[in-house]
């Protein structure tokens, strides 16, 4: 299927440079998406289609746009080719865009990076699907503190398909892709006409790399479990464990300054930082396009660029931003690649048990609520949900608290990291432990 | 612009940063012929078809093939969308986006479940192929026969004098460029301005095995505005944004005016805030774009499904007094050109009003088919889906609260010490307690009865039903938000409208970090 999308992404590269775009860069892709979706005892939805789009950058007299259709039958196709030719001729020539130098095409990972599970996509038929939806159901309900259930849905999920990438001076790069989904949703009755919600899922690129349906049906109701009867704690400042997976959450706003598109355009309060220490020096991220077996893991990224690894925190340095070759050239930087695959992080050696026994008095994070941070300044604040904690023991659960900061001095507060790396996120991330955080409730 | 969160229910605004766009036929009145809208070879004089190239024996055995293994309903979803958009940056309009959607979503009910599967090309054998795929919800085989297909006609709320498949991109890009400059004139600090402006014309044709036929051209007009200013080493960023279900006209000199200012405005107040403070405080919710706490505190909570499968704090509570008599809390598709207004809902109900909240007691959810038929009601016409790709579902149009008796200056008056909350960017709901969150990106402090110093960026986290016994005092100056708002659920997101007059609710916890 590769080899036949790249002969069309060629083929759609020809006709837009023959109606006058000077360099063309393509994106093609196609899937097919299915799964069964399963509620209290009974099937509650089948889904399944196959997609196919197109993505067109064109760069025409030194201008530049970005297109793209569902519609591929020859006619549509010209005259969509006709109409954003034209359109992008209109445009104010920007002299940063071009395509990569064809240099950074070269040099591509050539390990295998179990992207495709040819024969975890032939074992799922639409009756396994079911199966699985319904065993995983079984599951949630056959938990400890089960009879509180209100209602429980699963599913099951997989998708198949390629994805090419070509452009007019020399790229051309294809992947053949699967990924796996079991999701588990259930609530709970809590006090009065509060329910609680808790889910769980699990995404792999190979079947037989997901989670069981045991430990994905347990963690949901326990999720949903753990927050019957929370209230908010007093506002005050406080220690603070933030449980691996849910980690991302808070990451995400110290990262998203990194881009080049923020940097650029002076939205970011991570400009020229590069080499300044913002974190505690117990924080090490990379970014590892080649982790084997995630779903983000590339060996080129959407501008046809080889992937390499780079160390975005060392010892809590900042090394590298999310550079494309068009912010790069603005800022008169280097690209890097703008796309953020996997993060893994250097962990800890004890595990969550031991870290909240180090915390003491404090409040475990398991959730997030809202919120949002400013990139411009690093203020942040965000809902969250938990657990309060003494003595290194979880007492009673919390809800309705913010969590707030400012990156610059939060990541300071970070003292330590756990053992207890969660592997089915980008986020390979164990758990942080942070002193003095401010928190709002009563 | 401010990136939404991840999972659950959660409201932002200002456009989705995804996609959006569409191409203009560049050629004035050339878009009737364009390719891009023809397909196959369309029946002459028949409106209903010649958009597609189908017609109603294919949509007629479409139909039938859905229901060939005992399905009770079947349902085709045919759409076109074109998205346009025009960009400035760095004072330069120097990137244009296009966005061709095309396909069709065939759905079948069985009882409460659902079948779904959708093709992107519209010859019969990919649309028999999707309808085959969607009937396996059922597998009793037997199979009833679709009613005759027959037009039901619609209402036109939003008519568009010139389709935007006519404006050329010349037309659109002097307004990004307006809007820059007004912005920039505006205050010397401002260091750079962003501003996009988009359009989007979406054409669905539904026809189901009841044997109704339904169509609805869907416009939407976008500008958005952004700026970053700096004052010493300060830097702070602020935008404005105003959306409708408009064409061209929606642009006048005004409107670019007042966006590009208010965006420039609210920039460089935020040098003047003071850091938030933290802890439970009273608030009163400015009237207009306050009304995202509507849409998280119970509008969410009110869609059916989540009723339906008991998941809401709201399942059991209809008919019950859940605030003061001066609370009604309506959604509302029937609205003018709201972005959630609509014709039509992506089931083929009529677009209509439905009270939430009647003088304080809870009256209706929000429903759809499935839903409607569960609850053995009407339904709402609230069945809605961000495109082909996706069944329809329980969604919001434009929700807000009517306006009550006091005068909103009494209400600033009444709080000893308070927050008075005006912009937001984003919130989120977690369904089953009703805990809801919004995050404020401009406020101010009330102190004695006055509005003093502006605060900025803080999440406020409340719970829907509590909060809501709490509004005791209601405005008399209802208002509605006029920018993009956008909600997602279950991974699709749709346009939507909420407002509210100044209401003042009681302690909320305020996530900042000052005593």
């Amino acid at each position: 299927m590769s080899q036949e999308l790249l002969r069309r992404a060629h083929e759609i590269i020809g006709s837009a440079r023959k109606r006058g775009a000077q360099d063309v860069r393509a994106y093609i892709q196609r899937y097919r998406d299915s799964r069964a979706e399963w509620r209290d005892g009974q099937l509650d939805r089948v889904r399944e289609s196959t997609t196919m789009s197109l993505d067109l950058e064109l760069y025409v007299d030194g201008r530049y746009s970005t297109n793209s259709t569902s519609d591929l039958r020859p006619d549509a196709l010209g005259q969509f080719l006709d109409e954003t030719v034209a359109m992008t001729r209109l445009l104010a020539p920007d002299p940063h865009r071009r395509l990569p130098d064809p240099s950074r095409y070269q040099g591509r990972f050539e390990g295998d990076l179990q992207a495709h599970d040819p024969r975890g996509v032939a074992s799922l038929t639409g009756s396994e699907r079911r199966r699985c939806a319904r065993v995983l159901e079984e599951a949630v309900r056959s938990g400890t503190g089960a009879e509180r259930i209100v209602t429980v849905s699963t599913s099951s999920a997989d998708a198949e398909g390629s994805w090419v990438l070509a452009t007019s001076n020399g790229m051309e790069g294809s992947t053949r892709f699967s990924n796996f989904v079991l999701s588990a949703e259930v609530t709970v009755q809590d006090e009065g006409d509060r329910r609680q919600r808790g889910a769980s899922f699990c995404v792999t690129t190979q079947r037989d790399q997901l989670e069981s349906f045991d430990a994905i049906g347990r963690d949901a109701l326990q999720r949903a479990l753990q927050g019957v009867g929370a209230r908010p704690e007093p506002t005050g400042r406080y220690a603070c464990i933030i449980e691996n997976r849910y980690v991302r959450r808070v990451l995400g706003g110290l990262l998203r300054p990194l881009s080049g598109r923020l940097l650029q355009q002076e939205r970011s309060f991570l400009k020229d930082k590069i080499g300044e220490q913002i974190t505690n020096p117990i924080l090490s991220i990379t970014d590892d396009p080649h982790v084997v077996g995630s779903y983000a893991s590339r060996t080129f990224d959407d501008e046809g660029m080889a992937t390499h690894p780079r160390p975005i925190f060392e010892r809590g340095q900042l090394r590298n931003y999310y550079l494309s070759t068009y912010y790069a050239s603005k800022l008169g930087l280097e690209p890097t690649t703008a796309g953020r695959t996997n993060l893994v992080f250097k962990p800890g050696t004890r595990d969550l048990t031991e870290l909240l026994r180090a915390m003491g008095t404090g409040l475990l994070v398991t959730d997030f609520s809202g919120g949002n941070s400013n990139a411009a300044t690093g203020d942040f604040s965000v809902g969250i949900r938990g657990h309060w904690v003494e003595n290194g023991r979880i007492v009673r659960p919390v809800t309705e608290m913010n969590m707030a900061g400012n990156h610059l001095e939060f990541w300071n507060n970070l003292v330590e990291l756990g053992s207890d790396v969660y592997s089915y996120s980008t986020y390979r991330s164990p758990s942080f432990r942070f002193v003095d955080v401010q928190f709002s409730g009563t | 612009m401010r990136e939404g969160m991840d999972r659950r229910r959660f409201l932002r605004w200002m456009g989705t940063g995804a996609a959006v766009v569409s191409v203009p036929a560049l050629t004035s009145g050339c878009a009737a012929r364009s390719a891009l809208l023809h397909h196959g070879p369309a029946p002459a004089s028949d409106t209903y078809f010649s958009r597609f190239g189908v017609d109603a024996p294919i949509l007629r055995r479409t139909l039938e093939k859905a229901l060939g293994r005992g399905g009770d309903f079947s349902e085709v979803f045919l759409q076109h969308q074109i998205i346009h958009m025009v960009m400035l940056k760095d004072g330069q309009v120097d990137q244009a986006y296009t966005r061709v959607s095309l396909g069709a979503g065939i759905r079948v009910l069985k009882g409460d479940a659902t079948g779904y599967a959708y093709c992107e090309e519209l010859g019969e054998e990919a649309l028999l192929a999707a309808a085959d795929t969607a009937s396996a919800v059922a597998d009793s085989g037997g199979s009833a026969r679709p009613t005759a297909l027959a037009a039901v006609p619609t209402p036109n709320r939003y008519p568009v004098a010139v389709p935007w498949s006519e404006v050329g991109i010349d037309r659109k890009m002097p307004i990004v460029q307006r809007a820059e400059q007004v912005a920039r004139a505006h205050d010397k600090r401002i260091i750079k301005v962003t501003a996009r402006m988009s359009d989007a014309t979406s054409r669905i044709l539904i026809a189901n095995s009841e044997g109704r036929l339904l169509e609805d051209d869907q416009p939407m007009a976008l500008l958005v505005v952004s700026c970053v200013a700096r004052d010493g080493d300060r830097t702070e960023t602020a935008g404005e944004s105003r959306s409708a279900r408009a064409g061209m006209d929606f642009f006048s000199p005004q409107l670019i005016a007042e966006v590009s200012q208010h965006a420039a405005d609210k920039t460089v107040a935020l040098f003047e805030a003071i850091p938030s403070p933290v802890g439970e405080l009273p608030v009163v919710l400015a009237a207009g774009r306050s009304g995202i706490l509507l849409h998280e505190a119970i509008g969410h909570g009110m869609e059916a499904d989540f009723n339906r499968k008991g998941e809401s704090v709201y399942a059991d509570m209809i008919g019950r007094q859940v605030a003061s008599k001066d609370v009604t809390i309506v959604d509302d598709g029937t609205n003018g050109r709201q972005r959630g207004s609509i014709n039509i809902d992506d089931e083929g109900i009529e677009g209509q009003r439905t009270v939430l909240v009647e003088k304080g007691i809870l009256r209706s959810y929000l429903h759809d088919r499935i839903s409607s038929r569960y609850y053995g009601v009407a339904p709402t016409g609230s069945g809605r889906r961000q495109d082909f790709r996706f069944p329809p579902i329980p969604r919001m149009r434009n929700t807000y609260m009517v306006s009550g008796p006091m005068d909103p200056d009494e209400i600033i008056a009444s709080v000893d010490r308070g927050i008075y909350a005006e912009t937001f960017s984003n919130g989120q709901v977690d369904i089953g307690p009703g805990d809801f969150t919004f995050f404020v990106t401009h406020g101010r402090m009330i102190e004695k009865g006055k509005l003093t110093q502006p605060i900025k960026d803080v999440n406020l986290i409340g719970n829907g039903p509590k909060v809501l016994e709490t509004i005791d005092m209601v405005g008399n100056d209802h208002a509605m938000f006029s920018g993009a708002g956008s909600c997602g659920k279950d991974g699709q997101y749709i346009p939507v409208g909420f407002g509210l007059p100044t209401v003042r609710a009681g302690a909320i916890s305020i996530g900042g970090r000052t005593a």
